[in-house]
């Protein structure tokens, strides 16, 4: 029987901290995972929806993943590249084709591997990111002023947030042991450590006031997940709907006297929630993008969960931490999780809703927030996830 | 007019912070009239000829008033800016990537708000190990990476010549 778009199937690869497969096999892992716990054979599906870290891989997946996870005939291929926002997007893209009769059936897939046992680039995810950029443009003025990799950026980013809205590295703190502790029941998350107050600030300064506790963790894998208007038949897992899509790409300016990163975010969030029929107060898990934890106190701001100003005093009094008022980012996020851009968001709100957390299973989480985010904070996809009615 | 201003690196001397193979394009049409303007000494950056905006450095359409700011169109006009502004944002960049950062210790990256209103993310010409406070005033040097000089930050009163702020 046809429906509405819902996600009906989800596929991870395990995540890796070292060299492995190349992203189109861990895709194409991925891609069967999800179609074995949707219940599906390649045969049903008749969409496929790729997106990929943008411009610094040497195997960066393309629409050829289709051949090489063995699909046949599709009416839909498309190679999506929206920077980070690129997962989230892709659900939203799934759900208009299918309500425009362009496909029934479309699996969405992310991956990465930027850890490399052999490559052009000696050492660390940390040396790929700082070797890329190129010496061009206005990048190849900053690469050569110190600039390189993302860290530096944010870092300055970080700065500024912390002075407009008079927050402190505690903040930050804050935030990092939220995500640890949510990651401690996440057998996905990379980080499981417990960690302290003592344990980040004895933890290495990247970029002040960023410590490598502050920053994602590159992993290399994959997760796809299956959007679809049929249910397979059995016992198939809960399908998950897609009652709100919202999007804003806010174009600020780098000019004196103004803020270049920080604004313009809101609306998607608004449309998403509006289009839902949901308040915040009735969402229950919160799922943000977050590379960087400076980039949690933002986006709590920015999409109006806090005041200006009140994120680091609400992350401090443990508002986002398991237990808190708000669960933010419950499978530790891409801090203490893994980093595979929007599809770390996006995986734990089904595992959530699925009731399938585990450890870190928020109580009765019927409604979830997703949000993606790519460049520096300059776009924004958000969808608001709910379990299907039976 | 702007006075030419003693390079803080020389050619050849080798730059304080990064090693010569993060030398920037001269020749790349989108930034060679920032790099030509810093061998004379100069800040040369981007505004609108329509509307006089500040323009990004890839900024190829002005926001304020529509016109066409292509490269190497009359539109897009290059002027020599003053070497004044403040601290917008900044960082002690701890992490260094081996080969490419040659600074011996943490070193600062910020971001200016140029008199002009531009803004640019350089380091300083000097060697340092300090991150100005948000809001500080600074003046823009320059440094010499490769055979390429670039405009960087200097705190005031390091040179008291009086000339770094004559301007145009």
């Amino acid at each position: 029987m046809s429906q509405q778009p819902a996600i009906i199937g989800l596929g991870m690869t395990a995540m890796s901290v070292t060299a492995g497969p190349d992203s189109y096999a861990l895709a194409s892992e991925a891609v069967a995972a999800a179609l074995a716990d949707a219940r599906l054979e390649r045969g049903d599906v008749d969409g496929m929806l790729v997106g990929s870290s943008q411009g610094v891989r040497e195997d960066r997946l393309s629409v050829g993943l289709a051949r090489r996870a063995g699909f046949g005939d599709l009416r839909l291929v498309e190679h999506l590249e929206i920077k980070g926002a690129t997962a989230v997007a892709m659900v939203t893209r799934a759900v208009l084709a299918i309500q425009a009769g362009m496909a029934r059936t479309i699996v969405c897939v992310f991956a990465d591997a930027p850890i490399a046992a052999r490559s052009a680039v000696p050492g660390s995810a940390g040396a790929l990111y700082a070797r890329s950029g190129g010496n061009s443009g206005g990048r190849g003025l900053e690469r050569a002023s110190g600039v390189l990799g993302s860290v530096p950026t944010f870092a300055l980013l970080a700065s500024r947030y912390l002075h407009l809205r008079g927050g402190t590295e505690a903040d930050l703190c804050a935030v990092a042991v939220a995500a640890r502790a949510w990651a401690a029941g996440s057998p996905h998350a990379v980080n499981r450590k417990p960690l302290d107050e003592d344990g980040y600030y004895a933890s290495r300064m990247i970029a002040t006031p960023l410590r490598v506790l502050d920053c994602a963790r590159p992993v290399n894998g994959a997760v796809a997940v299956i959007v679809s208007s049929a249910r397979p038949d059995g016992e198939p897992k809960p399908a998950i709907e897609i009652r709100g899509m919202g999007a804003v790409h806010p174009m600020r300016r780098r000019r004196a006297g103004g803020e270049s990163w920080f604004g313009g975010g809101r609306q998607a969030i608004e449309d998403a929630l509006a289009m839902a029929g949901l308040a915040r107060g009735e969402l229950d898990v919160v799922e943000l993008y977050d590379p960087f934890s400076i980039v949690t106190l933002c986006l709590l701001e920015e999409y109006g969960f806090c005041e200006s100003g009140q994120a680091g005093k609400f992350v401090r009094g443990g508002g986002i931490a398991p237990g808190g008022e708000l669960p933010v980012n419950t499978g530790g996020g891409q801090l203490s999780g893994f980093y595979l851009q929007g599809m770390t968001p996006l995986a734990e709100a089904a595992i959530q809703l699925r009731g399938e957390g585990g450890d870190r299973q928020v109580a009765g989480a019927r409604t979830a927030l997703v949000t993606g985010i790519g460049g520096r904070i300059d776009h924004h996809e958000a969808l608001v996830l709910a379990q299907e009615a039976a | 007019m702007t006075q030419p201003l003693p390079q803080e690196t020389p050619p050849g001397a080798g730059d304080w912070l990064v090693a010569p193979e993060l030398a920037p394009d001269a020749a790349d049409p989108v930034m060679s009239p920032v790099y030509e303007a810093a061998a004379r000494g100069a800040l040369a950056l981007p505004f609108c000829a329509a509307c006089a905006t500040p323009l990004e450095l890839e900024q190829y359409v002005c926001d304020a008033c529509g016109a066409s700011a292509e490269i190497g169109t009359a539109g897009r006009q290059w002027r020599d800016v003053p070497l004044a502004g403040t601290v917008h944002a900044t960082t002690l960049v701890h992490r260094r990537e081996p080969g490419l950062i040659v600074a011996t210790g943490p070193y600062p990256v910020i971001d200016v708000e140029l008199a002009s209103g531009h803004r640019l993310v350089l380091t300083t010409a000097t060697p340092s190990g300090q991150a100005p406070d948000i809001g500080a005033t600074v003046e823009i040097a320059f440094r010499t990476v490769g055979a390429v000089t670039l405009p960087a930050v200097r705190f005031p009163g390091r040179i008291a010549d009086g000339k770094l702020l004559t301007g145009e």
